[in-house]
């Protein structure tokens, strides 16, 4: 389909820049403008990573909630088991895909704020969380206030 | 008695609403604070470009009294439909007020619509002040010896604002006494905030708050905090720190709070000149001007907890985009777990 996602969120920014932006005098606007820009190019990227990074995450939470289950009171163990016996949503159903990894990582929240886990699950723990950290697709990109759009004597705060 | 309102020309045609509500509800608040005020004269209105949580208007504003005439140059804060920090502007005016006359360089605090009876949302005013503000100035432009001792003159600048005799100032009054810990007061507060906004689960900050939970230090010393102690809420002519700006933060609590934020890892550019001002430099000069001891462990828990805090101040925005008040676009706050991770296990 042609204009793709992509070329649509790309075209889109150079039209503010090229169009808008030259339009824009008040610099409060001009810098809320620059970081809608910026925040449209990280999308452009990440949108095509999401449902990849959804499927995948959802499996490895699944995968730690096993191995921790074992350790936890028998009501949190029972509903990980209810819940990773659930069949996996279609690859490409984005919002089921989101939905599957709120109920997971909820169920995660719950065991690693239960006093008493062991080292090694406290390692694997820190370890699931580094390498989501690590793969999470959408970033916030920071835009600092121009100092050329602010009159020299005014506060700029970022 | 007539009134003019005549506008910078920047921010006029994109903000005129706000503008118009800035200079008629300031004219009204001037009416109610100085009765005997006539020919109010208030322009160059502009709003400032940065300011996350408030909107920061400048102006200039003239009238004559019995007295005679008078001129201010003045800031106007007021709160923005969507914030990232909820704060109160009376603690802030009872800051500023507190700090006349002290070893610290603020603004001198002029009114206060605590409710946003005039202004239409809480603002207060007070004195612009010379300088300029520059979030990256240890790592800017300048000289490296100019930079040192700007970095030098900040650490001072901290120590001064903890020396500050909060009793005889009156400041307990107003900011109240820590319930518990200063530590677990902190916590709590942020806690607090972070079941207020999150819109999903986050187990990663759910495994941090309960180690800082396990783990809370005990204060050496309860002194004025700033809350927010960075470069960038502070203004700067030549080598001089002309004012410490942003005071809604303050509250009475550990010192390790505000060096704790300094020396977080995260935030190294603005507040560390590598190879020249770094963790251990911040933290020596801080015990030379304050005698203190600076436990690491505690510092780290403080480190730990500026992350988890800018996490929540992060997820507040997320909360405030989504809910359609703010107009910056934040994320899931992923990037800070890891570093938060490392610190934990150093601890």
């Amino acid at each position: 389909m042609r204009p793709t996602v992509e070329e649509q969120l790309l075209g889109t920014c150079r039209i503010l820049e090229d169009v808008v932006a030259p339009c824009v005098a008040d610099p409060f606007a001009r810098t809320i403008l620059d970081g809608l820009v910026a925040n449209l190019r990280m999308l452009n990227g990440a949108i095509p990573a999401v449902a990849g990074f959804l499927r995948h995450d959802n499996q490895a939470t699944v995968d730690l909630l096993r191995s921790l289950a074992p350790a936890l009171p028998a009501a949190l163990a029972g509903r990980i088991a209810e819940a990773a016996a659930e069949p996996e949503p279609d690859a490409v159903d984005g919002a089921a895909l989101d939905r599957r990894n709120l109920q997971l990582r909820g169920l995660l929240a719950e065991a690693v704020g239960l006093e008493g886990l062991a080292a090694d699950a406290g390692a694997k723990i820190v370890r699931h969380m580094t390498e989501r950290a690590s793969r999470v697709p959408m970033r916030y990109v920071p835009t600092a206030p121009a100092a050329h759009h602010t009159p020299p004597d005014q506060p700029q705060k970022p | 008695m007539t009134t003019s309102a005549e506008r910078g020309a920047a921010g006029q045609a994109a903000h005129a609403a706000p503008a118009d509500q800035v200079v008629a509800g300031l004219e009204r608040l001037i009416r109610q604070e100085i009765p005997a005020a006539r020919t109010i004269r208030l322009t160059g209105l502009a709003r400032a470009a940065g300011g996350l949580s408030r909107e920061n208007w400048s102006l200039d504003a003239s009238w004559t009294d019995a007295n005679g005439p008078h001129e201010h140059r003045l800031m106007l804060m007021r709160d923005a439909a969507g914030t990232l920090l909820n704060t109160e502007r009376a603690r802030e005016f009872a800051v500023l007020k507190a700090l006349e006359g002290s070893a610290v360089p603020a603004p001198r605090v002029h009114w206060m619509d605590p409710r946003g009876a005039f202004l239409g949302a809480p603002s207060v005013v007070m004195e612009r002040m010379p300088g300029a503000c520059d979030y990256m100035v240890l790592n800017g432009g300048r000289p490296l010896e100019e930079r040192l001792t700007l970095a030098r003159r900040f650490i001072e600048l901290m120590a001064a604002i903890h020396a500050v005799d909060w009793r005889a100032r009156g400041l307990e009054r107003s900011l109240g006494l820590p319930e518990g810990s200063p530590a677990q007061a902190e916590l709590g507060h942020w806690e607090g905030e972070y079941r207020r906004v999150r819109l999903e689960p986050h187990p990663e900050l759910d495994l941090v708050l309960s180690w800082l939970q396990r783990s809370a230090p005990r204060a050496e010393a309860l002194v004025l905090v700033h809350g927010d102690f960075k470069p960038g809420n502070a203004l700067i002519e030549g080598l001089s720190i002309t004012a410490k700006l942003d005071w809604e933060t303050a509250h009475l609590g550990d010192p390790l709070e505000d060096l704790g934020w300094v020396t977080n890892p995260v935030r190294k550019r603005e507040h560390q000149i590598a190879g020249h001002w770094e963790r251990r430099q911040i933290i020596d000069a801080y015990r030379e001007l304050t005698g203190r001891a600076v436990q690491e462990r505690d510092l780290i828990w403080w480190n730990v907890l500026a992350c988890w805090k800018l996490a929540v101040i992060q997820l507040t925005a997320v909360n405030e985009f989504v809910a359609g008040r703010y107009s910056r676009v934040f994320q899931t706050p992923a990037w800070l777990y890891r570093p938060m991770f490392q610190m934990m296990e150093a601890a």
